[in-house]
């Protein structure tokens, strides 16, 4: 099988490594890097606990080859928190009730950090739109939708 | 998943000499989002995988006057969704795009990758065969054109040859006062692949009634996406009521083969595709689908 040496920016640091052709993200993520914020939950693509960001789009990194990220930058859930100032979306999960078991919501917070990016202040559709590639088991969605209003609005200042 | 090689041409040409060299035991790689899961179910096995991603030229999206819209296949479905010229031009098209399956796989995914792997549970080919759309393949010995409806064949079928590789897709320019529209219907909003959908095309006279043109193609819930040419025929040039809209519709039910498992058997999508004929038929002139014929 052939190996693969790839350079990619993750959460902001240069890093260099070599990856086997079937070398899923996900598993070079969380086995080879120790980066085990993102989650491996229905590993077919359906669920979302593995969503990272590839060059700032979320993408399901279960459902791609760790050699694809050549070149790129990505940033998981370990890159959203300053030193240890937590994101406004994280702090709005925990106080929102965003989570309970909190396997989904490394997932949830990059989707979610995705959209505030491009749409500062989504409406309630637009949030529960951008977040379909997402299950949760334990929430029923109405806290992730209030932490994601919540931290809109936090993060432009209101 | 099993172990393969992966292959990174750095154009067209080095990407078919491998192909032709590996034959068989190679698959083309786009995007990953349909392949990646495919071989960790070991429904595929190739032994080498040809990684297009990074070829040159195959990501854009031009749009002219007398040729119409140009999508190369490495396009992804979010890049079509946001495109300028297919807001612009073909508005549903753009609708289509931007609700596909989920935002990371609109991310990830491209439309060449969705037309080669030819899973019937997907949006764009019922509505790309309303359009008359063309498919551009390139293979060793140079170009060709195939109409859509040439290049879907059957279930996880298409017309590429072994050695060939999707380009692009070529959508002819609206004609004057065109009109398209497309609908889904998922069997839950979580599942993001339609069991049925329906893409109906035509040109409207001057009261809004009087069709020309008039395609209607259905997907989903058949084998493969097809367009329902008796249907389009009952439509065209008569005052379009409710009892037409249901004529049509029980044209498109009659002539259907309709894929029957887990997610929906034979009846149940027949069911389906016939509502969603009449309604996307009403809706289009106007009318309230929801008054009895």
């Amino acid at each position: 099988m052939s190996t693969h040496h790839i350079h990619l920016t993750l959460n902001g640091e240069p890093i260099a490594a070599d990856v086997p052709g079937n070398r899923l993200l996900a598993d070079f993520l969380r086995d080879d890097l120790g980066l085990t914020g993102t989650k491996r939950g229905c590993e077919t693509g359906v669920c979302g606990a593995c969503s990272v960001h590839l060059d700032g789009a979320v993408t399901k990194s279960c459902l791609c080859l760790a050699f694809q990220a050549d070149g790129r930058s990505i940033t998981t859930v370990e890159g959203l928190a300053d030193g240890a100032t937590l994101h406004a979306l994280q702090e709005a999960f925990m106080t929102h009730g965003g989570l309970q078991c909190g396997y989904c919501t490394p997932g949830f917070l990059m989707a979610s950090a995705e959209l505030l990016a491009g749409n500062p202040m989504p409406s309630d559709d637009e949030i529960r739109k951008a977040l379909s590639g997402n299950l949760c088991r334990c929430t029923g969605y109405q806290g992730i939708v209030d932490a994601v209003k919540a931290a809109a609005r936090a993060l432009n200042g209101l | 998943m099993l172990p393969f090689d992966i292959e990174t041409p750095a154009t067209m040409a080095e990407a078919l000499a491998l192909l032709d060299q590996h034959d068989e035991d190679a698959s083309v790689f786009a995007g990953g989002t349909a392949l990646v899961f495919a071989m960790r179910q070991r429904m595929i096995a190739p032994r080498v995988v040809v990684s297009i991603g990074q070829l040159p030229g195959l990501s854009e999206i031009t749009y002219c006057e007398t040729e119409g819209l140009h999508i190369g296949a490495l396009v992804r479905h979010g890049q079509i969704a946001a495109s300028a010229p297919v807001r612009r031009h073909y508005p549903a098209l753009a609708r289509l795009f931007g609700s596909l399956a989920n935002p990371q796989v609109r991310n990830q995914g491209t439309v060449g990758g969705n037309l080669c792997y030819a899973d019937p549970a997907t949006d764009p080919p019922s509505c790309l065969l309303a359009l008359g759309a063309e498919v551009i393949i390139a293979g060793r010995m140079g170009q060709r054109r195939l109409p859509m409806r040439a290049f879907l064949v059957d279930f996880f079928t298409t017309a590429l040859e072994p050695g060939e590789i999707l380009a692009g897709i070529r959508i002819p320019p609206p004609l004057p006062d065109e009109r398209v529209f497309y609908h889904r219907h998922l069997r839950t909003p979580a599942e993001h692949r339609p069991v049925a959908n329906v893409a109906l095309r035509f040109v409207s006279g001057p009261d809004g009634r009087d069709w020309q043109n008039v395609r209607l193609a259905v997907g989903a819930a058949v084998p493969v996406a097809r367009v329902m040419d008796e249907a389009a025929r009952a439509l065209t040039g008569r005052p379009i009521t409710l009892a037409l809209a249901s004529e049509a519709a029980a044209l498109v039910a009659e002539k259907l083969e309709p894929i029957s498992d887990a997610r929906g058997d034979a009846v149940f999508r027949t069911a389906v595709l016939r509502a969603a004929a009449r309604r996307i038929v009403a809706e289009a002139a106007g009318l309230d689908w929801t008054e009895s014929a």
